[in-house]
């Protein structure tokens, strides 16, 4: 074969990855429509997009200031002033959940991050170096693994104490494996395919690869696992901060919430329902958005009579 | 089946020795000096002395090791900081609370799961498949301690139909039992509804098959072809993801035993971190990501059992 003749060959191949390249970017645009014309996405991403309006615009929406103490009102049922009701200090319920969703949103989006942008680089290096790396790294993940999350969550809240950054970090770390794995099975399939080959070929290092070349082709089923783990996550910043190691009253948090409801749970019967509400509906939401693009990525679901 | 046993089974050797190293490094992990830590801003420097002396850390590192790693293989896992129980006595007593509540919350699950699944499957497109779906897609979007708040006041406060809390008197199995229906219902709300949601999907799967449709094409009843070929396909994810399902139970249950103030090993952890009881906290989480390993191995053995492709990867 003459110089020229691989030259185009490559090129041919260059053009096959661009093409697939932009076959992706259609293919999400498609999956955005799928899921605003299913009821079950639509409902879910109003109820996630209700959630981040309350979080970015708190001080703009709440009625109240969460902190801003009424003792001569406490416990005082739903009335006009206060939407739904107050607490054990008088304090506004619906101010405190609408500032409770920016403690849920800032955990979830920064732990989420952080596992993304940990493990994804892990579990893709491994797998295209393999061997003692490999080992090791997947070592690793099996040990964090191994342990019951919520174990693994309590011991590590209880080193390191709590606060918001620390939250963070822990969710991120037992979270991490699972990015890792992922990226790890994706990127043993992909580094076989031809565009790498090309790429290798024609001089480009190890690092260029793995960023320009791996990284773009395993990265959906990855954003899938992100989404579904923005809901565990806001879950889990609720659980800590209900055990007493997440956020620390008098700080908003629906955990915080639940747990000073539980305490008055023979009186103040509604300390423990609406954030338990607030709780479930996002989970819901978070769900149902789920539930949408598990069918929008998978057009065997999407049958006619389905 | 022998050689994939005996390959899973030296397996998690290597994972088992990484958890006892972990857990042997959490005394290094604490800020400051973990005895003074432990005991508090109150405690003298002959207590925090004493304390480091029968934690065994004033000796080197490997020394301690040694003796952490052989404690461990004697099942001595060290005494208490508070209680001068040992660590050991601690967990067994608070052990089969964790695994009764566990396993039934498992049974329970698994058996309306499957049920509701089935259910689902044959009246597939009617009420009752919607209904299903749309009651496993909450029941899984409940986190379960939100659950068992929720039951706890609904239940237990207002209606007063259930006891308030506690594990149950010791030794009278009725009020024990009476005490293990809140927990239970809220622990397996969420399994229920994923194994309901599994199945249902395993079964339409299965239903489409060329040889259900023989069989129905024979006239046998629908009620007869689910349980006598439909089930029995449906069963094998569900078996699959018992290994997962164990952990999160497991997980579950430190919120459920701590709300329903029942005791358990979840309990046991939670105290002890609370009290900063460094021992007992190593002790209680061994044991439980030991449950945890162990759940897995038996989850993919059982996989394996049911499913020989498995077997000859």
């Amino acid at each position: 074969m003459t110089q020229e003749k691989v030259l185009s060959e490559l090129s041919h191949r260059w053009d096959s990855f661009r093409r697939k390249s932009q076959q992706r970017v259609k293919k999400i645009a498609q999956i955005i429509r799928v899921i605003s014309r299913e009821p079950r996405g639509l409902i879910g991403a109003s109820i996630i997009g209700i959630i981040l309006a309350c979080a970015i615009f708190a001080p703009l929406i709440a009625p109240f200031d969460p902190n801003e103490q009424d003792i001569a009102n406490r416990f005082s049922a739903p009335t006009s002033q206060h939407l739904l009701g107050t607490d054990y200090v008088g304090r506004d319920i619906l101010s405190r959940l609408i500032y409770g969703a920016r403690a849920a949103a800032i955990v979830s989006i920064c732990s989420v991050g952080i596992a993304v942008i940990v493990g994804v680089p892990l579990g893709a290096v491994a797998a295209y170096n393999g061997g003692a790396v490999d080992y090791i790294v997947i070592l690793i993940f099996d040990v964090i693994r191994s342990f019951p999350s919520v174990i693994m969550i309590l011991v590590l809240a209880a080193i390191f104490g709590p606060s918001l950054l620390n939250i963070i970090l822990i969710l991120s770390f037992t979270s991490f494996p699972a990015y890792g794995r992922v990226a790890r099975a994706q990127t043993l399939g992909v580094k076989e395919e031809e565009c790498i080959m090309a790429a290798k070929s024609l001089g480009a290092t190890t690092g260029r690869i793995l960023l320009s070349h791996i990284t773009p082709n395993i990265l959906s089923p990855i954003i899938v696992l992100a989404g579904m783990d923005l809901a565990v996550m806001i879950m889990w910043e609720s659980a800590l901060s209900f055990l007493g190691l997440g956020l620390q009253p008098p700080a908003a948090s629906w955990g915080i919430m639940l747990k000073q409801g539980y305490t008055y749970i023979e009186t103040a019967p509604l300390m423990i329902i609406w954030p338990a509400i607030v709780l479930i509906t996002t989970m819901l939401g978070c769900s149902l958005f789920a539930e949408a693009l598990r069918v929008a990525l998978n057009p065997r679901e999407r049958e006619p009579n389905e | 089946m022998l050689k994939y046993f005996v390959k899973r089974v030296l397996g998690i050797i290597p994972t088992l020795l990484c958890v006892l190293l972990f857990l042997f490094g959490l005394i290094y992990l604490l800020p400051g000096d973990p005895a003074s830590i432990m005991l508090g801003p109150r405690a003298t420097p002959a207590m925090v002395d004493a304390l480091n002396k029968s934690l065994g850390l004033d000796q080197p590192v490997y020394v301690r090791l040694g003796h952490y790693l052989w404690g461990i293989l004697h099942g001595n896992l060290g005494e208490s900081v508070w209680s001068k129980h040992t660590v050991a006595s601690l967990i067994m007593s608070a052990l089969p609370n964790t695994i009764v509540l566990t396993l039934a919350s498992m049974g329970l699950a698994a058996l309306f799961g499957i049920t509701l699944g089935v259910l689902a499957a044959i009246h597939g497109k009617t009420l009752i498949d919607h209904l299903v779906t749309v009651l496993s897609l909450i029941a899984v979007s409940i986190p379960d301690f939100v659950a068992a708040c929720l039951l706890l006041l609904i239940f237990a406060v207002r209606l007063k139909l259930f006891p308030v809390l506690g594990g149950g008197e010791p030794g009278n199995l009725g009020d024990q039992i009476r005490h293990l229906v809140l927990p239970v219902i809220a622990l397996s709300m969420g399994w229920l509804g994923y194994i309901a949601r599994l199945v249902r999907d395993t079964t339409l799967e299965v239903l489409d098959m060329d040889y259900i449709k023989v069989i129905r094409s024979f006239g046998a009843p629908m009620s007869y072809i689910a349980y006598k070929y439909a089930l029995k396909n449906a069963i094998i994810p569900v078996v699959a993801t018992i290994g997962l399902g164990v952990g999160k139970l497991l997980g579950g249950a430190v919120f459920v035993e701590l709300i329903f103030n029942r005791p358990g090993i979840g309990k046991v952890i939670t105290d002890a971190v609370f009290a900063r009881d460094l021992p007992v906290v190593q002790g209680g989480v061994l044991i439980a990501a030991f449950l945890f390993i162990l759940a897995n191995l038996v989850a993919d053995l059982s996989y394996a059992y049911f499913d020989p492709r498995i077997r000859y990867e």
